[in-house]
C-alpha cells in the first residue's frame, strides 16, 4: 500500500502515511463494504433497475452459449455415430435383405448392421407416435423393412456418398437416407449460434460496462460533495474511488444472478417442446452446462464487468473533479 | 529552517488575472499568521496553493524543505493529511451526523474505531460541541457549523492549520470565539495562517499580519495597533516588499 514511497524515502518524507498498516486497509474496506449496503439499501428501485438492465445483458449471450454448449454436445453424440438407413421395398425378398447386410457389413467403413423387419418397424412406430390408431384402419402394415448400418466415426464425405450409392443401387432398396445431412445442419447452426454468442457477448458485455458506469456515474454526482471533501482531507485517489468499485461489484452481481434467474426461467419454459422437437434423436434431453460453475462464472463475470465499468466511470469523473 | 516558505510565487489564471505577484513570505514552526486584504487581494488564492488545490504560474512554495507544488498521487494525500483546514462555507456533508463529520479524516487515515471516538470526542470537546455529536449539521446554527469544521480540521492533529474566513458569516462575538480557538491551537504548537478581511478583530489579537493588494505583500508584521497612514502608505507602495 505503500504509494510510491520507498523505504529509503520514507525515513526524510516529512508526511509518511497516516495510515497504521494492513489492519487499515481491511477496516477502510469494511467501512466501504457496509456503506455500500447502506447506500444501495437506500435506492432500492433504481438498484434493481440497473439490476435488471445488467441481468438482461449478461442473459443473453450467456445463454447463446448455454444453447451452443447443448448443441455441440449432441453433435458430438452424434458425430461419433453417422449412419445410414437403407429401407426395402414392402415385397422385398427376405434374401434380398441378407445380401444388402453381407455387401455393407463388408465394408471397412461400416461397423455394424442393424435390420428392422416390418413388424418392428410397426411396433417402434405404435411407441412413438399419437398416430398409431390410424394404422388400426389400414389393412396391412404400411412400414417397410430398413438396415441401419452404423458407420465409424471419422468415415469422410466421399466415402459416404460412395456407401450410399452402393445401397442405392442394392436389389429390393428403394431409399436411401444419410444422417450426416442433419448433423451437417445442427453442427452448422451450432457454428452460427456460437458465432452470434460471441458477438452479442461483446455487444451485451460493453452494454453492461456502459450500464454499470453510467449508474456509478450517476452515484459519484450524487456524492461529489463528498468527494470534494474527501480528496480535501486527503484522502488517496484509490481511496475515493473504492466506494464505486463496489457500486460496481454489487451491479454487476445482481445483474449475474438476475441473468441466471432469467436463463432458468427460459429453460423451464422451452424444456418441453425442446425435448419434443429432438425427442426422436436424443433418447432423452440433457441439459448440459446449467451447473454451479456456469452460474458461479456468470456472477463473478457480472461483477468483473460491473468493476470495469465503475473504474471507467469513476476515473473519468474523478479526474476533473474541482475541489474548491 | 521556516517550515512553511513561498519564493516568489506567481499566480495567473488563465484569463491573465494575476492573483499571486512574487510573493515571498515564511512562517516558522509553531507560528501564527494572519492574512489579510480587500476582496481579491489574492488570499484565497494564497491558501489554496499552501493546500496545493491549485499550481502556481511561478515560484516554489516548501514544506518542511520538500517543495509541494508539483505533487501528485499518493503524495499529495498524504501531504494533505498532515494539514488542517478550514473553509468560510465549512464544508461539512450535510447527510452525516456532526460525529461522522469530523471523524471522516481519521477514517481516511485508517484509524481503530476506539480510537477514532475518543479523538472525535476530544475535539469536539475543545470546540464545545460534544453534546450535538449525534445531530445533523443543518440543525446546527451558522457558529457551530463552523466549530465542527475546524473540530473536523484539528482532529487529526495536523502541524499546520489553515483557515479561509472561517469568521465570515459570523457576528463580532463569534468571531472572537472562533479566533480564541485558532489562538488555542497555535500554543499547543500548531502553525496557524488565517485568512480573514476583519481588519479590527484581527489587529485585536496581536499577531503577525501579513496584507496582501493585488497579489503583492505590502505589509508583513506584528502591529498590535491600528495605523491607518501605514496602511495607506502601503496602498499607494503597491509592489513593495518590506521585510518580513
Ligand atoms: N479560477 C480563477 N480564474 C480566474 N481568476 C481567479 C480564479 N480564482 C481567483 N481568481 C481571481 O484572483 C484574484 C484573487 O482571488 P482570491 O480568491 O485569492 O481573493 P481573496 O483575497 O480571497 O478575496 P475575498 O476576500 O473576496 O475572498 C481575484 O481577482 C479573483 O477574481
Ligand atoms: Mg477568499
Amino acid at each position: 500500500m505503500a504509494e510510491g514511497a520507498t523505504g529509503k524515502r520514507r525515513s526524510k518524507d516529512p508526511w509518511p502515511p497516516v495510515r497504521p498498516g494492513l489492519g487499515a486497509w481491511w477496516r477502510d474496506h469494511l467501512r466501504i463494504a457496509r456503506e455500500t449496503v447502506h447506500f444501495v439499501s437506500a435506492r432500492l428501485g433504481t438498484s434493481l433497475l440497473v439490476w435488471l438492465l445488467v441481468g438482461i445483458a449478461l442473459a443473453l449471450p450467456a445463454g447463446l452459449f448455454l444453447l451452443q454448449q447443448n448443441l455441440a454436445e449432441m453433435t458430438e453424440a452424434w458425430d461419433g455415430r453417422p449412419g445410414l438407413t437403407a429401407y426395402f421395398d414392402l415385397d422385398v425378398d427376405p434374401e434380398e435383405i441378407d445380401a444388402a447386410v453381407a455387401s455393407l457389413a463388408a465394408k471397412s467403413q461400416v461397423e455394424a448392421v442393424r435390420v428392422t423387419d416390418r413388424e418392428a418397424a410397426l411396433a417402434e412406430f405404435r411407441a412413438f407416435t399419437d398416430l398409431a390408431n390410424a394404422l388400426d384402419l389400414l389393412d396391412s402394415n404400411p412400414l417397410p423393412a430398413s438396415l441401419k448400418a452404423t458407420l465409424i466415426s471419422d468415415v469422410s464425405l466421399e466415402d459416404l456418398e460412395a456407401l450410399r450409392e452402393l445401397a442405392d443401387g442394392l436389389a429390393g432398396v428403394a431409399e436411401v437416407v444419410v444422417e450426416k445431412t442433419w448433423l451437417e445442419r445442427i453442427s452448422d447452426i451450432s457454428t452460427v449460434v456460437s458465432r452470434l454468442g460471441v458477438i452479442l457477448g461483446l455487444l451485451f458485455g460493453v452494454g453492461a460496462i456502459l450500464v454499470t458506469a453510467t449508474s456509478v456515474r450517476l452515484a459519484i454526482e450524487a456524492r461529489l460533495e463528498e468527494l470534494r471533501v474527501l480528496r480535501l482531507i486527503g484522502a488517496t485517489e484509490r481511496q475515493m474511488r473504492r466506494p464505486f468499485l463496489y457500486f460496481g461489484a454489487f451491479y454487476g452481481l445482481g445483474g449475474g444472478l438476475v441473468a441466471a434467474m432469467l436463463i432458468s426461467l427460459c429453460l423451464v419454459v422451452v424444456e418441453a417442446p425442446l425435448s419434443n422437437l429432438l425427442g426422436s434423436y436424443a433418447q432423452e434431453l440433457d441439459l448440459v452446462g446449467f451447473d454451479p460453475i456456469f452460474l458461479g462464472s456468470l456472477l463473478l463475470l457480472g461483477g468483473a464487468l460491473g468493476v470495469v465499468g465503475a473504474q471507467v466511470a469513476a476515473s473519468q469523473r474523478l479526474k476533473d473533479l474541482e475541489i474548491l | 529552517m521556516p517550515q512553511i516558505e513561498f519564493h516568489g510565487v506567481t499566480k495567473r489564471f488563465d484569463n491573465g488575472q494575476e492573483a499571486l505577484a512574487e510573493v515571498n513570505a515564511e512562517f516558522a514552526e509553531g507560528s501564527m499568521a494572519f492574512l489579510t486584504g480587500h476582496s481579491g487581494a489574492g488570499k484565497s488564492t494564497f491558501l489554496k496553493l499552501l493546500l496545493c488545490l491549485d499550481q502556481p504560474s511561478r515560484g516554489q512554495i516548501l514544506v518542511n524543505g520538500v517543495n509541494v507544488t508539483r505533487m501528485t498521487g499518493g503524495r499529495l494525500a498524504h501531504y494533505r493529511q498532515h494539514l488542517g483546514a478550514v473553509f468560510q462555507d465549512h464544508h461539512l456533508l450535510s447527510h452525516r451526523s456532526v460525529y461522522e463529520n469530523v471523524s471522516l479524516p481519521l477514517r481516511i487515515s485508517g484509524m481503530r474505531e476506539k480510537d477514532v471516538g475518543r479523538r472525535v470526542r476530544a475535539a469536539l470537546s475543545r470546540v464545545g460541541l460534544l453534546e450535538k455529536e449525534r445531530l445533523f449539521p443543518r440543525y446546527l446554527s451558522t457558529g457551530e457549523q463552523q466549530r465542527v469544521g475546524i473540530a473536523r480540521a484539528v482532529v487529526t492533529r495536523p502541524k499546520i492549520l489553515l483557515a479561509d474566513e472561517p469568521t465570515g458569516n459570523l457576528d463580532p462575538e463569534l468571531s472572537r470565539d472562533i479566533m480564541k480557538l485558532f489562538e488555542q491551537f497555535n500554543q499547543v504548537g500548531t502553525t496557524v495562517i488565517v485568512a480573514s478581511h476583519d481588519r479590527d478583530l484581527i489587529e485585536s489579537m496581536g499577531v503577525r499580519i501579513i496584507e496582501l493588494d493585488q497579489g503583492a505583500i505590502v505589509r508583513d508584521g506584528v502591529d498590535a495597533r491600528v495605523d491607518p497612514r501605514s496602511h495607506e502608505s502601503a496602498e499607494r507602495h503597491q509592489t513593495g516588499l518590506p521585510d518580513g
